[in-house]
């Protein structure tokens, strides 16, 4: 009897055991969906990164698309920036992006160059995509090699963020032309009448140095390579420590513990050089009022500013390319989207959601007239190349700047880093 | 082995009267026992042993996920000797394990001495020491950590009152390091209950015996409790020098992602991180990590080594 007893409960657990493993196999084919139904529902993921206002605003604009299109689904997935691009790597390698995804012009090259982006043009010549009415030629942002592999959604451009209440308190004014000597000057009247640091630490960052080697007759980048020297580095970081010390840019150990709170904000500067959209989030996060200066310059006229974008991107292996661009279409064009986004991502790209869009607020409103008048003073040039590694040399920049003004590297020791980190970054 | 020799189930006349039987049944209990394991040797096939195999291959190439692999041969290992942000890393390592292991312990350990007394509301008190070790890894706690070394928080408020400005440890890349040492100190509870455990062990008649000799407290720890707990302490050395020399969540969450400022936080496991998942260098990080497995096997091989001049264990002694 024992053991006949033993022997069925063997079997029990072996069919159990079975049924496991059947359920597990199911598990796994379940999860290798590709998106499309019985009844010709398409499901697209789209993914972005942002914070909480964008998230929101983006799923809103998702059920009002869900809404005109019934036949397709939006699966949302959203992170902060850092993330972002650390998954889409993994799921890119893996053959797994999302359909739709939000892009920047740092990624360009890189992803092209891995085959994972499609070239939306054909789907243009189709009929699924409408590549009209965009602002400012902006449209020329997503192009590479002659393909259309994003399709910008917002354009910005890099400004100087003031403590509006700390420059009426010194007495300066940022205006249009001002050089970088008058700018430095304006930071020491700061702090010999505030006692606080003017800046929070302009040289570490890579945008703002493209301007000033553009202003200079260089920029940042080639098509494959950096565009300036070592020596050009080394003098601007010099330049830069130099001021740190001086007390005119912010202590870089306090703005360090702030984060990720911008030093603006959190009130050790007067002023900090960003992209213009972003002005949006200090007023939420300081007590100040802020505002949008010009850049200085090297010849009173040339800022070397350009439109820079936050644009949508598709996979190039999506099932439904036809769907992917209908939803980038409506995206970029349809005015209620635009009534919704606002400028979160950027001056609003085309003329359809640009005129829909009337900001009310003081910062919204602060931002469109700064585009504006960078519009009309004329100095907008043309994006500069960013090589595929653009990405790792902007981290590496950001890194390296911070070494210098923490005092940890020389500055002629720190550009020769970067030169050696860059040539890496864009062999790989 | 031993559980197969004494399964009492089959009557032991039946066995020498047909051992082709028996040999079957066993079989098919082994049988059954293997497929009970497959679950776990499934997994550990694919999840531990492959990802294994497939990263000691890919330390000898150049990878960077989309393009197939290609051979490089030992051109990993010698770039990544020869890269100054490694060689800090393995520096900002060895400074944490150095300092952070033998702190941690000689805290568990003196913790454990007073724990050990037998006193009212013994329970609480060891469980309110142990509980930091289950929240510790916490991304949580990281955040906290933040907070509580920023410039004007709570421990840069302390420290001005004795005299020492030196603003907040996070930004301050002489510091940071040292907030990620107290965070590893704080949770001294696992290797605190493996000390108490340890302490429970040692015979009193020792104690007494010593103590009618006019042996002191002093004497009695060091000559008796420290070398009838060295095997115990020799475990703790080991456990938790493997796990400094892995730190990893601590030192991503309390540099905000960044593993600095100016690379003072850039831990081995950081940079692993950063080379793999930042900058897609598979092939590097694969070798960064097959080095850093070796390393470890060395220091735990040194460890093994050296316990004989100072682990007691008692079978010895009899």
């Amino acid at each position: 009897m024992g053991t006949s007893r033993n022997v069925e409960r063997r079997t029990i657990l072996k069919v159990a055991g079975a049924s496991a493993a059947v359920a597990g196999l199911g598990a796994t084919t379940a999860c290798g969906g590709d998106g499309g139904s019985g009844d010709g529902t398409v499901t697209l993921r789209y993914a972005w990164w942002g914070g909480e206002p964008r998230t929101i605003a983006i799923k809103k604009t998702i059920a009002l698309f869900e809404k005109k299109y019934p036949k397709i689904k939006i699966k949302p997935e959203f992170t902060d920036y850092e993330a972002f691009w650390e998954k889409f790597q993994t799921q890119a390698s893996g053959g797994n992006p999302p359909d739709v995804f939000q892009n920047a012009v740092g990624f360009l090259r890189k992803y092209d160059k891995r085959g994972v982006l499609l070239d939306l043009k054909a789907q243009a010549d189709a009929g699924n995509l409408d590549l009209d009415n965009f602002r400012n030629g902006v449209l020329a942002n997503g192009q590479v090699d002659g393909k259309q592999i994003a399709i910008p959604v917002g354009a910005n451009t890099m400004a100087l963020v003031i403590d509006v209440k700390a420059f009426e308190k010194a007495g300066v004014e940022a205006k249009f032309g001002w050089t970088w000597d008058e700018y430095f000057d304006a930071l020491q009247t700061i702090q010999d009448k505030l006692k606080i640091a003017g800046d929070t630490g302009y040289f570490n960052i890579m945008y703002l140095y493209d301007l000033y080697l553009r202003q200079n007759g260089k920029a940042f980048f080639t098509d494959t390579d950096l565009g300036f020297t070592e020596d050009d580095l080394t003098q601007w970081w010099e330049d830069g420590y130099k001021r740190v010390r001086s007390g005119l840019v912010a202590d870089p150990k306090k703005i360090e513990q702030v984060k990720p709170k911008s030093g603006l904000s959190a009130g050790l500067a007067a002023s900090e050089f960003t992209w213009d959209n972003f002005s949006i989030r200090y007023e939420g996060e300081g007590e100040s009022d802020y505002g949008l200066a010009p850049i200085p310059t090297t010849d009173g006229k040339d800022t070397g500013q350009y439109l820079g974008s936050l644009m949508l991107s598709a996979f190039s292996g999506t099932k439904h390319p036809k769907e992917v661009a209908q939803f980038i279409s409506f995206m970029v064009h349809d005015p209620e989207v635009g009534k919704i986004m606002g400028y979160d991502r950027g001056i609003l790209a085309t003329t359809e959601q640009y005129d829909a869009f009337k900001p009310t607020d003081a910062n919204n409103k602060g931002v469109a007239a700064y585009e504006e008048e960078v519009a009309k003073a004329g100095v907008l040039g043309k994006i500069t190349p960013h090589p595929s590694g653009a990405d790792v040399v902007e981290a590496a920049f950001l890194r390296i700047g911070g070494e210098v003004a923490q005092g940890k590297t020389k500055p002629a020791d720190a550009a020769k880093k970067l030169f050696s980190e860059a040539k890496a970054a864009f062999a790989g | 082995m031993t559980l197969v020799k004494e399964a009492p189930v089959r009557p032991a006349g039946k066995r020498s009267a047909a051992p082709a039987a028996g040999r079957r049944g066993r079989r098919r209990e082994n049988l059954a026992g293997y497929l009970f394991m497959s679950p776990w040797i499934a997994g550990f096939l694919l999840l531990t042993a492959g990802p294994m195999i497939a990263s000691l291959y890919y330390a000898f190439t150049s990878y960077n996920l989309f393009t197939p692999p290609q051979w490089v041969g030992l051109d990993n290992f010698t770039t990544m000797f020869q890269d100054p942000r490694w060689q800090k890393s393995v520096e900002v390592t060895l400074k944490y394990v150095v300092v952070a292991t033998p702190l941690k312990l000689l805290l568990a350990l003196g913790v454990a001495l007073l724990l050990a007394q037998k006193r009212r509301g013994q329970g609480l008190y060891r469980a309110a020491f142990y509980m930091p070790s289950l929240i510790g890894a916490s991304v949580s706690v990281g955040f906290v950590w933040r907070a509580l070394f920023s410039d004007d928080a709570v421990v840069d408020r302390t420290q001005k009152i004795f005299g020492l400005d030196v603003g907040g440890w996070i930004g301050n890349p002489d510091y940071i390091i040292y907030a990620l040492v107290a965070l590893s100190i704080w949770q001294f509870g696992a290797p605190m209950v493996i000390f108490l455990a340890g302490l429970k062990q040692v015979p009193q008649e020792l104690y007494e015996a010593a103590e009618v000799d006019g042996a002191g407290p002093l004497r009695r720890f060091w000559n008796i409790t420290l070398p009838m707990i060295s095997p115990v302490l020799f475990f703790n050395v080991l456990l938790e020098s493997i796990h400094a020399f892995q730190v990893f969540g601590s030192a991503y969450v309390v540099s905000d992602t960044r593993c600095g400022p100016a690379d003072a936080t850039l831990v081995y496991t950081c940079y692993l991180y950063q080379k793999g998942f930042k900058e897609a260098q598979m092939g590097f990080a694969s070798a960064m990590a097959w080095t850093l497995v070796i390393a470890v096997a060395l220091v735990t091989a040194v460890l093994f080594w050296s316990q004989k001049k100072w682990v007691h264990y008692e079978e010895a002694a009899k």
